[in-house]
Protein backbone atom coordinates (compact mmCIF):
# COMPACT_ATOMS: atom_id res chain seq x y z
CA UNK A 1 0.00 0.00 0.00
CA UNK A 2 2.76 2.12 1.17
CA UNK A 3 4.53 1.51 -2.05
CA UNK A 4 1.64 2.02 -4.21
CA UNK A 5 1.02 5.52 -2.61
CA UNK A 6 4.60 6.96 -2.97
CA UNK A 7 4.93 5.28 -6.90
CA UNK A 8 1.48 7.81 -6.85
CA UNK A 9 3.15 10.52 -5.83
CA UNK A 10 6.11 10.33 -7.75
CA UNK A 11 3.73 9.93 -11.03
CA UNK A 12 1.40 13.91 -9.91
CA UNK A 13 4.90 15.06 -9.31
CA UNK A 14 6.31 14.34 -12.48
CA UNK A 15 2.74 15.26 -14.43
CA UNK A 16 2.77 18.39 -12.40
CA UNK A 17 6.66 19.28 -13.69
CA UNK A 18 5.98 18.34 -17.46
CA UNK A 19 3.08 20.25 -17.25
CA UNK A 20 5.07 23.45 -16.17
CA UNK A 21 7.33 22.64 -19.19
CA UNK A 22 5.12 22.66 -21.67
CA UNK A 23 4.95 25.69 -22.78
CA UNK A 24 8.88 25.97 -22.68
CA UNK A 25 8.89 22.95 -24.90
CA UNK A 26 6.79 24.36 -27.43
CA UNK A 27 7.94 27.31 -27.03
CA UNK A 28 11.55 26.14 -28.36
CA UNK A 29 9.47 24.34 -31.22
CA UNK A 30 7.46 26.81 -32.61
CA UNK A 31 11.06 29.26 -32.53
CA UNK A 32 12.82 26.44 -34.64
CA UNK A 33 10.30 26.37 -37.91
CA UNK A 34 11.00 27.78 -40.81
CA UNK A 35 8.24 30.62 -41.80
CA UNK A 36 6.31 28.59 -43.94
CA UNK A 37 5.74 25.89 -42.00
CA UNK A 38 2.43 24.29 -42.77
CA UNK A 39 1.44 22.42 -39.60
CA UNK A 40 -0.39 20.01 -40.78
CA UNK A 41 2.48 18.49 -43.66
CA UNK A 42 4.53 16.31 -41.32
CA UNK A 43 4.97 15.78 -37.15
CA UNK A 44 4.13 18.86 -35.49
CA UNK A 45 6.33 18.03 -32.50
CA UNK A 46 9.74 17.79 -34.89
CA UNK A 47 10.82 21.13 -35.89
CA UNK A 48 12.39 21.94 -38.98
CA UNK A 49 15.89 22.80 -36.96
CA UNK A 50 15.80 26.84 -38.60
CA UNK A 51 17.96 28.81 -36.27
CA UNK A 52 18.14 31.72 -39.04
CA UNK A 53 15.28 32.92 -36.67
CA UNK A 54 17.14 33.27 -33.77
CA UNK A 55 19.61 35.68 -35.73
CA UNK A 56 16.83 37.72 -37.18
CA UNK A 57 15.05 38.38 -33.81
CA UNK A 58 18.38 39.19 -31.98
CA UNK A 59 19.03 41.89 -35.35
CA UNK A 60 15.94 43.15 -36.06
CA UNK A 61 14.84 43.53 -31.79
CA UNK A 62 17.80 45.00 -30.72
CA UNK A 63 17.36 42.27 -27.50
CA UNK A 64 21.13 42.60 -26.75
CA UNK A 65 20.89 46.19 -26.40
CA UNK A 66 17.79 46.01 -24.19
CA UNK A 67 19.94 42.99 -21.86
CA UNK A 68 22.84 45.26 -21.52
CA UNK A 69 20.16 48.23 -19.98
CA UNK A 70 18.10 45.45 -18.07
CA UNK A 71 21.40 44.47 -16.84
CA UNK A 72 22.55 48.12 -15.77
CA UNK A 73 19.42 48.35 -13.82
CA UNK A 74 19.28 45.24 -11.89
CA UNK A 75 23.05 45.71 -10.37
CA UNK A 76 22.70 49.09 -9.53
CA UNK A 77 19.24 48.87 -8.43
CA UNK A 78 20.23 45.34 -6.27
CA UNK A 79 23.73 47.25 -4.95
CA UNK A 80 21.62 50.29 -3.59
CA UNK A 81 19.17 47.89 -1.87
CA UNK A 82 21.28 46.05 -0.42
CA UNK A 83 23.71 48.77 1.26
CA UNK A 84 20.83 51.02 2.23
CA UNK A 85 18.73 47.77 3.31
CA UNK A 86 21.47 45.99 5.56
CA UNK A 87 22.09 49.71 6.73
CA UNK A 88 19.13 50.40 7.79
CA UNK A 89 18.37 46.82 9.30
CA UNK A 90 21.08 47.27 11.32
CA UNK A 91 20.13 50.65 12.65
CA UNK A 92 15.97 49.47 13.30
CA UNK A 93 17.17 46.09 14.82
CA UNK A 94 19.57 46.89 17.27
CA UNK A 95 19.01 50.83 18.48
CA UNK A 96 15.72 50.89 19.71
CA UNK A 97 15.39 54.67 18.53
CA UNK A 98 11.74 56.00 18.37
CA UNK A 99 12.19 57.28 15.01
CA UNK A 100 13.81 54.09 14.28
CA UNK A 101 10.64 51.90 14.82
CA UNK A 102 8.76 54.46 13.41
CA UNK A 103 10.94 54.59 10.17
CA UNK A 104 10.19 50.60 10.23
CA UNK A 105 6.62 51.15 11.11
CA UNK A 106 5.71 53.38 7.56
CA UNK A 107 8.31 50.48 5.78
CA UNK A 108 6.18 47.51 6.83
CA UNK A 109 2.52 49.81 5.84
CA UNK A 110 3.86 51.05 2.68
CA UNK A 111 4.96 47.08 1.61
CA UNK A 112 1.52 46.74 1.13
CA UNK A 113 1.05 49.29 -1.43
CA UNK A 114 2.00 47.85 -5.47
CA UNK A 115 3.71 50.15 -7.27
CA UNK A 116 1.63 51.18 -9.81
CA UNK A 117 -0.59 53.23 -6.85
CA UNK A 118 1.88 56.13 -7.33
CA UNK A 119 3.21 55.77 -10.76
CA UNK A 120 1.81 58.93 -12.37
CA UNK A 121 2.79 61.43 -9.68
CA UNK A 122 5.90 59.79 -9.59
CA UNK A 123 6.15 60.29 -13.24
CA UNK A 124 5.63 63.91 -13.05
CA UNK A 125 8.71 63.92 -10.23
CA UNK A 126 10.87 61.91 -12.39
CA UNK A 127 10.78 64.49 -15.11
CA UNK A 128 11.42 67.89 -13.10
CA UNK A 129 14.65 65.07 -12.12
CA UNK A 130 15.11 65.05 -15.34
CA UNK A 131 15.22 60.95 -14.78
CA UNK A 132 12.92 59.56 -17.62
CA UNK A 133 14.73 57.34 -20.00
CA UNK A 134 18.06 57.23 -18.11
CA UNK A 135 18.91 53.76 -16.52
CA UNK A 136 19.94 55.37 -12.91
CA UNK A 137 16.48 56.67 -12.38
CA UNK A 138 14.58 53.29 -12.98
CA UNK A 139 17.39 51.70 -10.83
CA UNK A 140 16.19 54.42 -8.55
CA UNK A 141 12.18 53.73 -8.44
CA UNK A 142 12.87 49.82 -8.83
CA UNK A 143 15.26 49.93 -5.34
CA UNK A 144 12.63 52.23 -3.86
CA UNK A 145 9.71 49.54 -4.44
CA UNK A 146 12.12 46.57 -3.08
CA UNK A 147 13.20 48.55 0.02
CA UNK A 148 10.79 47.94 2.57
CA UNK A 149 10.77 44.13 1.65
CA UNK A 150 14.62 44.00 2.06
CA UNK A 151 15.00 46.50 4.95
CA UNK A 152 12.22 43.50 7.00
CA UNK A 153 14.43 40.46 5.45
CA UNK A 154 17.84 41.99 6.81
CA UNK A 155 15.85 43.76 10.56
CA UNK A 156 14.87 39.59 10.84
CA UNK A 157 17.87 38.23 9.93
CA UNK A 158 20.16 40.71 12.37
CA UNK A 159 17.99 40.32 14.98
CA UNK A 160 18.60 36.64 15.13
CA UNK A 161 22.52 37.45 15.18
CA UNK A 162 24.29 36.77 19.10
CA UNK A 163 25.41 40.26 19.79
CA UNK A 164 28.47 39.01 21.84
CA UNK A 165 30.50 39.46 18.95
CA UNK A 166 29.35 43.37 18.56
CA UNK A 167 30.31 43.84 22.29
CA UNK A 168 33.39 41.80 22.00
CA UNK A 169 34.26 44.88 19.12
CA UNK A 170 33.10 47.61 20.97
CA UNK A 171 35.00 46.50 24.36
CA UNK A 172 38.39 46.77 21.47
CA UNK A 173 38.18 50.06 20.40
CA UNK A 174 35.25 49.98 17.48
CA UNK A 175 32.56 52.29 17.54
CA UNK A 176 29.06 50.90 16.26
CA UNK A 177 29.65 52.13 12.70
CA UNK A 178 32.48 50.40 12.31
CA UNK A 179 30.84 47.09 13.93
CA UNK A 180 28.40 47.04 11.11
CA UNK A 181 30.52 47.40 8.52
CA UNK A 182 33.26 45.05 9.64
CA UNK A 183 31.77 42.27 11.65
CA UNK A 184 27.86 42.69 10.66
CA UNK A 185 27.70 43.01 6.36
CA UNK A 186 30.23 40.30 6.00
CA UNK A 187 27.90 37.72 8.01
CA UNK A 188 24.39 38.67 5.94
CA UNK A 189 25.33 36.65 3.07
CA UNK A 190 21.97 34.52 3.57
CA UNK A 191 19.98 37.80 4.03
CA UNK A 192 22.03 39.08 0.95
CA UNK A 193 21.27 36.30 -1.53
CA UNK A 194 17.89 36.40 -0.53
CA UNK A 195 17.43 39.94 -1.47
CA UNK A 196 19.14 39.76 -4.11
CA UNK A 197 16.94 36.57 -5.70
CA UNK A 198 13.73 38.03 -4.20
CA UNK A 199 13.91 41.44 -6.42
CA UNK A 200 16.75 40.49 -8.89
CA UNK A 201 14.03 38.65 -11.35
CA UNK A 202 11.57 40.92 -11.03
CA UNK A 203 13.40 43.61 -11.39
CA UNK A 204 15.33 42.61 -14.63
CA UNK A 205 11.44 41.56 -16.09
CA UNK A 206 10.23 44.65 -14.76
CA UNK A 207 7.21 46.08 -17.26
CA UNK A 208 4.53 48.00 -15.20
CA UNK A 209 6.97 50.95 -14.66
CA UNK A 210 9.34 50.68 -17.80
CA UNK A 211 6.05 51.22 -19.62
CA UNK A 212 6.66 54.66 -17.60
CA UNK A 213 9.91 55.40 -17.40
CA UNK A 214 11.86 53.84 -20.15
CA UNK A 215 10.16 54.77 -23.16
CA UNK A 216 12.89 56.10 -25.74
CA UNK A 217 13.78 52.93 -27.50
CA UNK A 218 17.97 52.92 -26.49
CA UNK A 219 16.77 53.21 -22.98
CA UNK A 220 14.01 49.86 -23.38
CA UNK A 221 14.82 46.97 -20.93
CA UNK A 222 14.09 43.13 -21.74
CA UNK A 223 10.10 43.48 -21.55
CA UNK A 224 10.02 46.58 -23.19
CA UNK A 225 11.78 46.11 -25.55
CA UNK A 226 10.15 42.43 -26.35
CA UNK A 227 6.76 44.20 -26.18
CA UNK A 228 7.49 46.60 -29.18
CA UNK A 229 9.19 44.18 -30.97
CA UNK A 230 6.16 41.76 -30.80
CA UNK A 231 3.80 44.99 -30.87
CA UNK A 232 4.94 45.86 -34.60
CA UNK A 233 5.05 42.14 -35.53
CA UNK A 234 1.36 41.48 -34.01
CA UNK A 235 1.60 37.56 -34.30
CA UNK A 236 2.15 37.48 -38.17
CA UNK A 237 5.84 35.80 -37.69
CA UNK A 238 5.23 33.86 -34.57
CA UNK A 239 8.39 32.06 -35.14
CA UNK A 240 10.34 35.16 -34.79
CA UNK A 241 8.55 35.79 -32.48
CA UNK A 242 9.18 32.41 -30.24
CA UNK A 243 12.36 33.17 -30.87
CA UNK A 244 13.18 36.28 -29.56
CA UNK A 245 11.34 35.07 -26.75
CA UNK A 246 13.62 32.14 -26.04
CA UNK A 247 16.62 34.64 -26.64
CA UNK A 248 14.79 36.86 -23.64
CA UNK A 249 14.62 33.99 -21.31
CA UNK A 250 17.92 32.46 -21.33
CA UNK A 251 19.87 34.77 -19.54
CA UNK A 252 17.31 34.52 -16.71
CA UNK A 253 16.87 30.40 -17.13
CA UNK A 254 20.79 30.54 -16.78
CA UNK A 255 20.60 32.89 -13.81
CA UNK A 256 18.27 30.38 -12.15
CA UNK A 257 20.22 27.62 -13.17
CA UNK A 258 23.03 28.71 -11.48
CA UNK A 259 22.05 30.38 -8.21
CA UNK A 260 19.08 28.10 -7.80
CA UNK A 261 20.63 26.19 -4.88
CA UNK A 262 21.34 29.43 -2.93
CA UNK A 263 17.91 30.63 -4.13
CA UNK A 264 16.09 27.73 -2.41
CA UNK A 265 18.09 27.97 0.53
CA UNK A 266 17.83 31.63 0.70
CA UNK A 267 13.72 31.92 0.36
CA UNK A 268 13.42 28.93 3.43
CA UNK A 269 16.83 30.46 5.48
CA UNK A 270 16.76 34.42 4.90
CA UNK A 271 13.09 35.46 4.55
CA UNK A 272 11.25 33.95 6.22
CA UNK A 273 12.69 34.66 9.58
CA UNK A 274 11.92 37.63 11.52
CA UNK B 1 25.00 45.97 27.20
CA UNK B 2 22.35 49.16 27.19
CA UNK B 3 24.18 52.02 24.44
CA UNK B 4 21.90 55.16 24.97
CA UNK B 5 24.71 57.40 23.21
CA UNK B 6 23.48 58.62 19.57
CA UNK B 7 26.19 58.23 17.04
CA UNK B 8 26.51 57.48 13.21
CA UNK B 9 24.87 54.23 14.15
CA UNK B 10 21.84 55.05 15.53
CA UNK B 11 21.26 57.14 11.91
CA UNK B 12 21.59 54.45 9.64
CA UNK B 13 17.66 53.72 8.41
CA UNK B 14 18.01 57.88 7.23
CA UNK B 15 19.51 57.01 3.75
CA UNK B 16 17.03 54.15 3.01
CA UNK B 17 13.88 56.46 4.75
CA UNK B 18 14.99 59.45 2.39
CA UNK B 19 15.12 57.42 -0.80
CA UNK B 20 11.88 56.04 -0.24
CA UNK B 21 10.30 59.32 1.37
CA UNK B 22 11.20 60.76 -2.19
CA UNK B 23 10.59 58.12 -4.69
CA UNK B 24 7.20 56.73 -2.62
CA UNK B 25 5.92 58.81 0.43
CA UNK B 26 6.22 61.95 -1.83
CA UNK B 27 4.42 60.60 -4.66
CA UNK B 28 1.79 59.07 -2.83
CA UNK B 29 0.98 62.39 -1.38
CA UNK B 30 1.21 64.26 -4.55
CA UNK B 31 -1.16 61.75 -6.10
CA UNK B 32 -3.55 62.82 -3.35
CA UNK B 33 -3.55 66.43 -4.69
CA UNK B 34 -3.22 65.25 -8.19
CA UNK B 35 -7.00 63.26 -7.78
CA UNK B 36 -8.31 66.95 -7.60
CA UNK B 37 -7.09 67.91 -10.94
CA UNK B 38 -7.84 68.44 -14.61
CA UNK B 39 -4.62 68.06 -15.39
CA UNK B 40 -4.27 66.67 -19.00
CA UNK B 41 -0.02 65.79 -18.41
CA UNK B 42 0.80 69.56 -20.54
CA UNK B 43 -1.54 72.31 -19.59
CA UNK B 44 -1.83 74.01 -16.14
CA UNK B 45 -3.90 71.88 -14.02
CA UNK B 46 -6.96 73.48 -12.29
CA UNK B 47 -8.60 72.18 -9.33
CA UNK B 48 -11.80 70.11 -9.76
CA UNK B 49 -12.55 68.63 -6.40
CA UNK B 50 -14.22 65.59 -6.10
CA UNK B 51 -15.25 65.58 -9.71
CA UNK B 52 -12.70 62.96 -11.10
CA UNK B 53 -14.08 60.33 -8.03
CA UNK B 54 -17.83 61.38 -9.46
CA UNK B 55 -16.61 60.78 -12.84
CA UNK B 56 -15.18 57.30 -11.83
CA UNK B 57 -18.28 55.54 -10.44
CA UNK B 58 -20.50 57.10 -13.63
CA UNK B 59 -17.27 55.43 -15.84
CA UNK B 60 -18.34 52.11 -17.65
CA UNK B 61 -15.42 51.34 -18.31
CA UNK B 62 -13.99 52.13 -15.14
CA UNK B 63 -16.98 50.07 -13.57
CA UNK B 64 -15.93 47.22 -15.82
CA UNK B 65 -12.50 47.43 -14.56
CA UNK B 66 -12.97 46.95 -11.23
CA UNK B 67 -15.04 44.04 -12.11
CA UNK B 68 -12.51 42.33 -14.14
CA UNK B 69 -9.72 43.18 -11.23
CA UNK B 70 -11.82 41.90 -8.40
CA UNK B 71 -12.92 38.66 -10.53
CA UNK B 72 -9.41 37.92 -11.08
CA UNK B 73 -8.14 38.29 -7.85
CA UNK B 74 -10.97 35.78 -6.51
CA UNK B 75 -10.26 33.52 -9.00
CA UNK B 76 -6.38 33.70 -8.96
CA UNK B 77 -5.34 34.79 -4.91
CA UNK B 78 -7.27 31.40 -3.47
CA UNK B 79 -6.40 29.06 -6.30
CA UNK B 80 -2.74 30.27 -5.81
CA UNK B 81 -2.75 29.00 -2.50
CA UNK B 82 -4.52 25.81 -2.77
CA UNK B 83 -2.43 25.08 -5.55
CA UNK B 84 0.48 26.18 -3.63
CA UNK B 85 0.04 24.12 -0.50
CA UNK B 86 -0.88 20.94 -2.28
CA UNK B 87 2.19 21.15 -4.12
CA UNK B 88 3.96 21.73 -0.78
CA UNK B 89 2.18 18.84 0.90
CA UNK B 90 2.95 16.76 -2.48
CA UNK B 91 6.92 17.77 -2.06
CA UNK B 92 7.45 18.12 1.84
CA UNK B 93 9.16 14.39 1.66
CA UNK B 94 12.84 13.22 1.02
CA UNK B 95 12.43 11.70 -2.49
CA UNK B 96 15.13 11.07 -4.93
CA UNK B 97 15.48 14.37 -7.76
CA UNK B 98 13.28 16.55 -5.17
CA UNK B 99 15.71 19.26 -5.66
CA UNK B 100 14.90 18.70 -9.92
CA UNK B 101 11.64 18.73 -8.97
CA UNK B 102 11.24 21.95 -7.01
CA UNK B 103 13.93 23.61 -9.35
CA UNK B 104 11.20 23.37 -12.40
CA UNK B 105 8.11 23.80 -10.62
CA UNK B 106 9.88 27.53 -9.70
CA UNK B 107 11.48 27.72 -12.94
CA UNK B 108 7.82 29.53 -14.15
CA UNK B 109 8.12 32.09 -11.83
CA UNK B 110 11.56 33.36 -12.27
CA UNK B 111 10.03 34.45 -16.23
CA UNK B 112 8.93 37.52 -17.11
CA UNK B 113 4.89 37.66 -16.73
CA UNK B 114 4.89 39.53 -19.76
CA UNK B 115 6.74 37.30 -21.96
CA UNK B 116 4.88 34.44 -20.57
CA UNK B 117 1.73 36.27 -21.42
CA UNK B 118 3.32 36.29 -25.06
CA UNK B 119 4.03 32.76 -24.63
CA UNK B 120 0.75 31.53 -24.05
CA UNK B 121 -0.79 33.75 -26.63
CA UNK B 122 1.13 32.07 -29.50
CA UNK B 123 -0.32 28.66 -27.87
CA UNK B 124 -3.92 29.47 -27.70
CA UNK B 125 -4.40 32.30 -30.57
CA UNK B 126 -7.39 31.23 -32.84
CA UNK B 127 -6.70 29.53 -35.91
CA UNK B 128 -2.85 29.94 -35.61
CA UNK B 129 -2.22 28.73 -32.12
CA UNK B 130 -0.17 25.47 -31.34
CA UNK B 131 -3.45 24.21 -30.10
CA UNK B 132 -5.21 24.62 -32.40
CA UNK B 133 -2.98 22.60 -34.81
CA UNK B 134 -2.11 20.15 -32.11
CA UNK B 135 -6.14 18.83 -31.60
CA UNK B 136 -6.33 19.34 -35.50
CA UNK B 137 -3.52 17.17 -35.89
CA UNK B 138 -5.53 14.37 -33.80
CA UNK B 139 -9.28 15.73 -35.68
CA UNK B 140 -10.56 16.92 -32.38
CA UNK B 141 -10.38 20.57 -33.44
CA UNK B 142 -14.43 20.80 -32.39
CA UNK B 143 -12.08 21.15 -29.30
CA UNK B 144 -10.68 24.26 -29.86
CA UNK B 145 -12.41 27.21 -28.48
CA UNK B 146 -11.66 30.74 -29.34
CA UNK B 147 -10.51 31.26 -26.17
CA UNK B 148 -9.61 34.41 -25.96
CA UNK B 149 -12.28 35.80 -27.63
CA UNK B 150 -14.91 36.17 -24.85
CA UNK B 151 -14.56 37.63 -21.91
CA UNK B 152 -15.63 34.24 -19.29
CA UNK B 153 -13.23 32.32 -21.26
CA UNK B 154 -10.32 35.36 -21.38
CA UNK B 155 -10.95 35.63 -17.54
CA UNK B 156 -10.52 32.09 -17.09
CA UNK B 157 -7.46 31.85 -19.08
CA UNK B 158 -5.69 34.53 -17.42
CA UNK B 159 -6.81 33.06 -13.69
CA UNK B 160 -4.84 29.89 -15.05
CA UNK B 161 -1.81 30.71 -16.33
CA UNK B 162 -1.39 33.06 -13.23
CA UNK B 163 -1.69 30.20 -11.19
CA UNK B 164 0.35 27.89 -13.79
CA UNK B 165 3.21 30.96 -13.18
CA UNK B 166 3.33 31.26 -9.77
CA UNK B 167 2.02 28.54 -8.02
CA UNK B 168 6.01 27.18 -7.43
CA UNK B 169 6.86 30.34 -5.41
CA UNK B 170 3.70 29.97 -3.15
CA UNK B 171 5.11 26.45 -2.79
CA UNK B 172 8.25 27.08 -1.83
CA UNK B 173 7.34 29.39 0.71
CA UNK B 174 4.62 26.67 2.18
CA UNK B 175 7.30 24.61 1.80
CA UNK B 176 10.05 26.38 3.83
CA UNK B 177 6.73 26.40 6.44
CA UNK B 178 6.43 22.96 6.50
CA UNK B 179 9.82 22.32 7.25
CA UNK B 180 9.85 24.59 10.43
CA UNK B 181 7.47 22.41 12.05
CA UNK B 182 8.83 19.87 14.22
CA UNK B 183 8.23 15.99 13.50
CA UNK B 184 7.71 15.10 16.87
CA UNK B 185 4.05 16.86 16.38
CA UNK B 186 3.13 14.25 14.35
CA UNK B 187 4.51 11.41 16.55
CA UNK B 188 3.24 12.19 19.26
CA UNK B 189 -0.48 13.00 17.56
CA UNK B 190 -0.10 9.72 16.10
CA UNK B 191 0.32 8.01 19.43
CA UNK B 192 -2.36 9.97 20.67
CA UNK B 193 -4.45 8.35 17.90
CA UNK B 194 -5.10 11.06 15.65
CA UNK B 195 -5.84 10.72 12.23
CA UNK B 196 -3.74 12.27 9.67
CA UNK B 197 -6.48 14.76 8.95
CA UNK B 198 -6.93 15.58 12.52
CA UNK B 199 -3.19 16.03 12.62
CA UNK B 200 -3.51 18.20 9.43
CA UNK B 201 -5.81 20.30 10.70
CA UNK B 202 -4.83 20.50 14.53
CA UNK B 203 -0.79 20.71 13.37
CA UNK B 204 0.27 21.54 10.17
CA UNK B 205 -2.36 24.67 9.63
CA UNK B 206 -2.26 26.69 12.66
CA UNK B 207 2.14 26.41 12.62
CA UNK B 208 1.61 26.97 8.91
CA UNK B 209 -0.01 30.26 10.11
CA UNK B 210 3.38 32.65 9.48
CA UNK B 211 3.83 31.34 5.69
CA UNK B 212 -0.74 31.49 4.99
CA UNK B 213 -0.31 35.25 6.29
CA UNK B 214 2.73 35.87 3.83
CA UNK B 215 1.46 33.50 0.57
CA UNK B 216 -2.25 35.40 1.37
CA UNK B 217 -0.89 38.87 1.17
CA UNK B 218 1.06 38.87 -1.70
CA UNK B 219 -1.56 36.92 -3.79
CA UNK B 220 -4.30 39.34 -2.67
CA UNK B 221 -1.80 42.39 -3.70
CA UNK B 222 -0.19 40.47 -7.01
CA UNK B 223 -3.37 39.84 -8.10
CA UNK B 224 -5.38 42.73 -7.61
CA UNK B 225 -2.45 44.87 -9.29
CA UNK B 226 -1.85 42.52 -12.33
CA UNK B 227 -0.38 44.17 -15.39
CA UNK B 228 2.02 42.28 -17.68
CA UNK B 229 0.20 38.71 -18.21
CA UNK B 230 -2.71 40.59 -19.20
CA UNK B 231 -0.95 43.11 -21.21
CA UNK B 232 0.36 40.63 -23.31
CA UNK B 233 -2.35 37.81 -23.56
CA UNK B 234 -4.59 39.70 -24.07
CA UNK B 235 -4.18 43.14 -24.15
CA UNK B 236 -7.52 43.96 -22.61
CA UNK B 237 -9.49 42.42 -24.76
CA UNK B 238 -11.96 41.54 -26.44
CA UNK B 239 -12.53 45.35 -26.42
CA UNK B 240 -11.83 46.84 -23.21
CA UNK B 241 -13.48 43.93 -21.32
CA UNK B 242 -10.44 41.96 -19.37
CA UNK B 243 -8.41 45.23 -18.69
CA UNK B 244 -7.66 45.78 -14.95
CA UNK B 245 -7.59 48.98 -12.90
CA UNK B 246 -3.67 49.27 -13.79
CA UNK B 247 -3.37 49.19 -16.96
CA UNK B 248 -6.38 51.48 -17.06
CA UNK B 249 -4.21 53.90 -14.81
CA UNK B 250 -1.50 53.42 -17.49
CA UNK B 251 -4.04 54.07 -20.70
CA UNK B 252 -5.68 57.08 -18.94
CA UNK B 253 -2.25 59.18 -18.52
CA UNK B 254 -1.14 58.50 -21.72
CA UNK B 255 -4.62 59.85 -22.79
CA UNK B 256 -4.10 62.93 -21.26
CA UNK B 257 -6.46 62.60 -18.13
CA UNK B 258 -3.29 62.50 -15.91
CA UNK B 259 -5.63 63.75 -12.75
CA UNK B 260 -8.31 61.46 -13.42
CA UNK B 261 -5.66 58.71 -13.59
CA UNK B 262 -4.33 59.38 -9.77
CA UNK B 263 -7.84 59.33 -8.96
CA UNK B 264 -8.40 55.49 -10.73
CA UNK B 265 -5.33 54.97 -8.41
CA UNK B 266 -6.39 56.03 -5.25
CA UNK B 267 -9.49 54.09 -5.46
CA UNK B 268 -7.12 51.14 -6.40
CA UNK B 269 -5.05 51.54 -3.60
CA UNK B 270 -8.38 51.13 -1.49
CA UNK B 271 -9.63 48.08 -3.33
CA UNK B 272 -6.61 46.91 -2.47
CA UNK B 273 -6.43 47.96 1.63
CA UNK B 274 -9.75 45.83 2.22
CA UNK B 275 -8.87 42.65 1.76
CA UNK B 276 -5.39 42.99 2.92
CA UNK B 277 -6.53 44.46 5.96
CA UNK B 278 -9.15 41.99 6.79
CA UNK B 279 -6.86 39.22 6.43
CA UNK B 280 -3.95 40.81 8.26
CA UNK B 281 -6.84 40.56 10.76
CA UNK B 282 -7.72 37.22 10.13
CA UNK B 283 -4.37 35.35 10.55
CA UNK B 284 -3.22 37.72 13.15
CA UNK B 285 -5.59 35.32 15.48
CA UNK B 286 -4.10 31.89 14.12
CA UNK B 287 -0.72 32.81 14.96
Amino acid sequence: MKKILSGLRYLVIAMICFMCMIPFLILAILSLNTPKRNFYEGNMFIPDFYFANYLEGWVKSDIGHAMINSGIITTMAIVLIVILGSMAGYSISRFNYKFNTTIYGVLLCCMMIPGIINTVPLYTLMIKLNAINTLWGMALVCATLALPQSVFVFAGFIKSLPREIEEAAIIDGCTWYQVFWKIIFPLLKPSISAVVILNGFGIWNNYSQAVFFLQDSSKHNVPQALSVYFQQFAGAKWNLMAATAMIAIVPVVVAFLIFQKKLMQGLTDGALKG
Amino acid sequence: MRHTKIGLHTFMAIPAFLLFSVFFIYPLFKGIGMSMTNWNGVDAAKFVGLKNFQDFFSDKRAINDIKTTVLFALGSAPLLNIVGLIYALLMNSNFKGKSVARMLIYLPAIISPLIMGYIWYLLLQPNRGFVYYALADIGKEYLFGNWLGSYWSSMVVLVLVNVWQYAGMTMVIYLAGLQGIPQELYESAKMDGATGRAAFRYITIPLLGPSIRINVITNIIGSLSVFDIVMSLTGGGPGYQTETLSIYIMRMCYGNKTGYSTAVAIIMFLIILLPVAVSLRLTRHKE
